[in-house]
């Protein structure tokens, strides 16, 4: 505490003067975050009580845990976790190493124009809507108009009515959520590829090694650590599914295996107006979340010098 | 690249290999759009009976023609331009604003600043509490709603912090000298540098209004201030467009209706045709924004 005693208040103050065009630019973001992303978290204190919204606060019974306890020993409880985490396990074993191997295969292209429309019609999806997405999705797999029925049937078999079989409700995310990211995703792993050590390969076909040993064991091996920190981030957001294409594949028939979290706080939330059951929801998932992404964060620092801040 | 013995047998099938799986997979890029275009232009003849794919059977405009005479379409088109035009330059400036002081600025403070932006990323309020805010601001029903709730998101700031933290300290010392405060410095000096990273910020806005759907469902109800999205969500994903007032609709009973298959893929190309023309030439931007993103720290 001495060191405060210390202070030469003349000096802080002409500090303080001189950086007032900083402070008024910094004004308006402050003023911004604290309305607009830390009013909502103390809004949080929704879920800690009997919350009606013509009462406020003042008029709402506080009631601690028990939307929270209500939440774990409803029947719906391990159904949601379950297909959340599920969704997020399939799409690290399918959708994680597509845009791996793409990069790969796209590295390997020799023309290079052709190599650089391949990476443009590949970011398409990227830029397309979540409705644009579904409604493709619905159109490609329609039992009537859909081209993927029309192969089958032309096979001589019947249509599937894909969209309304649960069964085929992953399948078609993951499937889906491939063909939107796999472009977008390797942009990160061929500026990986193309920070690898040129002489690396010289020395290597010097050596006769052929092109697929040069992939396997010049090349992985060159971007491991970008695969690693981006595994460990994929990790992180296990408990995180996007909303709106679940949302969006979400119908009657799918319910019990498309219910995830986010679906689910949006329907308790906003259709049924029930505010402190789901605020509850979603500050559980938001705090399971941030310890995930610091543990995270903490891995992956472990593997690079990079901070992911 | 690996580098290629061009003489060997096992080389050139991997190379014709690796050329034939790309094609493939540029088809499958390309040929959900043309499926939509095609059948957007095609009659229901043939749409129904599943044989419309990469080209329009009996070429009609019926589609487009139903929507071109929907004023609803035009409102929602023009919401939708208006929230991304005005979200794109309001959101431009406060990024700039808040990513400034934290490239150049010692001041104090700074840190709680600092970890007041980040924090956000990790954590939020969350759908619920955010949009009691919302209501208790009394913005419910109003576009200022997608533009608030869209405003200055912590990684934008770091992306464009990381890329003004590669400009020389130096320049803007020197221009303080001759007496320029900050704000001047940042319009005169640090912007007019910052072009291509300013380009890649405002596209990131103008993208995702454009393409936003969650925040237009939520806090949007009315037909006359819905985004193209909501609208292409009604028409397309819940066959409800009687609210839009599509003619040419076959009433099916109990108030649901079917509407044809052109007027709903017409919608569908028709929303997604901007961002169609324009993302050729804006994914570079794209590109190195992600550069930026990943080195950031």
């Amino acid at each position: 505490m001495r060191r405060f005693k210390n202070i030469n208040y003349r000096k802080v103050a002409t500090k303080l003067w001189a950086d007032r065009y900083i402070y008024l630019m910094i004004l308006p973001v402050v003023v911004y975050y604290i309305i607009f992303k830390y009013w909502p978290m103390w809004w949080l204190r929704v879920a800690f009580y009997d919350f009606k919204i013509l009462k406020g606060f003042k008029g709402s019974d506080f009631v601690g845990l028990k939307h929270f306890i209500a939440f774990f020993k409803s029947p719906d409880f391990f159904q949601i976790i379950w297909n959340t985490i599920y969704l997020n396990i399939l799409s690290l074993i399918f959708a994680f190493p597509a845009p791996i191997i793409f990069a790969l295969l796209l590295n390997e292209l020799s023309n290079s124009k052709f190599k650089r429309a391949i990476q443009t019609v590949s970011y398409l999806p990227y830029f397309l809507s979540t409705v644009v997405v579904v409604s493709m999705i619905k159109t490609f797999l329609s039992p009537s108009i859909g081209t993927l029925n029309s192969i089958i049937k032309s096979l001589g078999y019947e249509p599937i009515h894909f969209i309304g079989d649960p069964e085929y409700f992953r399948p078609i995310m993951i499937l889906s959520g491939i063909w939107q990211g796999i472009g977008w995703n390797s942009i990160i792993y061929l500026s990986a590829i193309s920070g690898i050590d040129t002489e690396l390969y010289e020395s290597a076909v010097i050596d006769g090694a052929k092109r697929y040993q040069q992939i396997l064991y010049i090349t992985i091996p060159g971007i491991s650590t970008t695969i690693i920190i981006m595994l460990i981030l994929q990790i992180g957001n296990l408990l995180s599914v996007g909303f709106e294409k679940v949302y969006l594949l979400q119908n009657a028939q799918n319910i019990r295996v498309s219910e995830v979290l986010s679906t689910y706080v949006y329907k308790m939330g906003i259709t049924r107006s029930n505010y402190s059951f789901a605020t509850a929801v979603g500050l559980f998932n938001g705090v399971i979340s941030l310890i995930l992404v610091l543990l995270a964060n903490k891995l992956s620092k472990k593997y690079s010098e990079i901070s992911l801040i | 690249m690996s580098i290629r013995n061009k003489n060997s047998i096992g080389e050139k099938i991997f190379d014709s290999v690796n050329v034939i799986i790309m094609c493939l997979l540029g088809i499958a890029f390309i040929y959900p759009v043309l499926n939509v275009l095609a059948i957007s232009l095609s009659s229901s003849g043939p749409i129904l009976r599943g044989e419309v794919s990469f080209y329009p059977v009996q070429l009609t405009f019926k589609g487009y023609e139903n929507i071109f005479s929907n004023k609803y379409i035009w409102i929602s088109y023009g919401n939708t331009i208006f929230v991304a035009s005005v979200g794109c330059i309001i959101g431009l400036i406060m990024t700039c604003f808040a990513a400034y002081p934290l490239a150049f600025g010692d001041f104090y403070g700074k840190k709680v600043y600092s970890y007041m932006i980040l924090f956000t990323m990790w954590f939020g309020g969350g759908l619920i509490p955010t949009y009691l805010v919302m209501q208790k601001l009394k913005l419910i029903n109003s576009h200022w709603a997608l533009i608030l709730n869209f405003l200055a998101p912590a990684y934008y700031i770091v992306v464009l912090r990381s890329f003004f933290s590669t400009i020389h300290k130096s320049l803007i010392e020197s221009a303080k000298l001759d007496g320029a405060n900050d704000i001047v410095c940042m319009f005169k000096i640090v912007l007019p540098v910052s072009k291509p990273v300013l380009a890649t910020i405002s596209l990131w806005y103008i993208v995702g209004h454009w393409n936003s759907f969650l925040p237009p469902l939520m806090y949007l109800n009315d037909r006359m201030k819905y985004t193209l999205q909501i609208v292409l969500y009604d028409i397309v994903l819940q066959a409800s467009g009687a609210i839009y007032e599509l003619t040419d609709v076959v009433q099916t009973g109990e108030g649901s209706m079917l509407i044809p298959q052109q007027v709903q893929h017409a919608v569908i190309f028709v929303a997604m045709l901007p961002m169609l023309v324009i993302y050729p030439f804006i994914q570079k931007y794209f590109v190195k924004g992600v550069m930026i993103g990943s080195i950031k720290g």
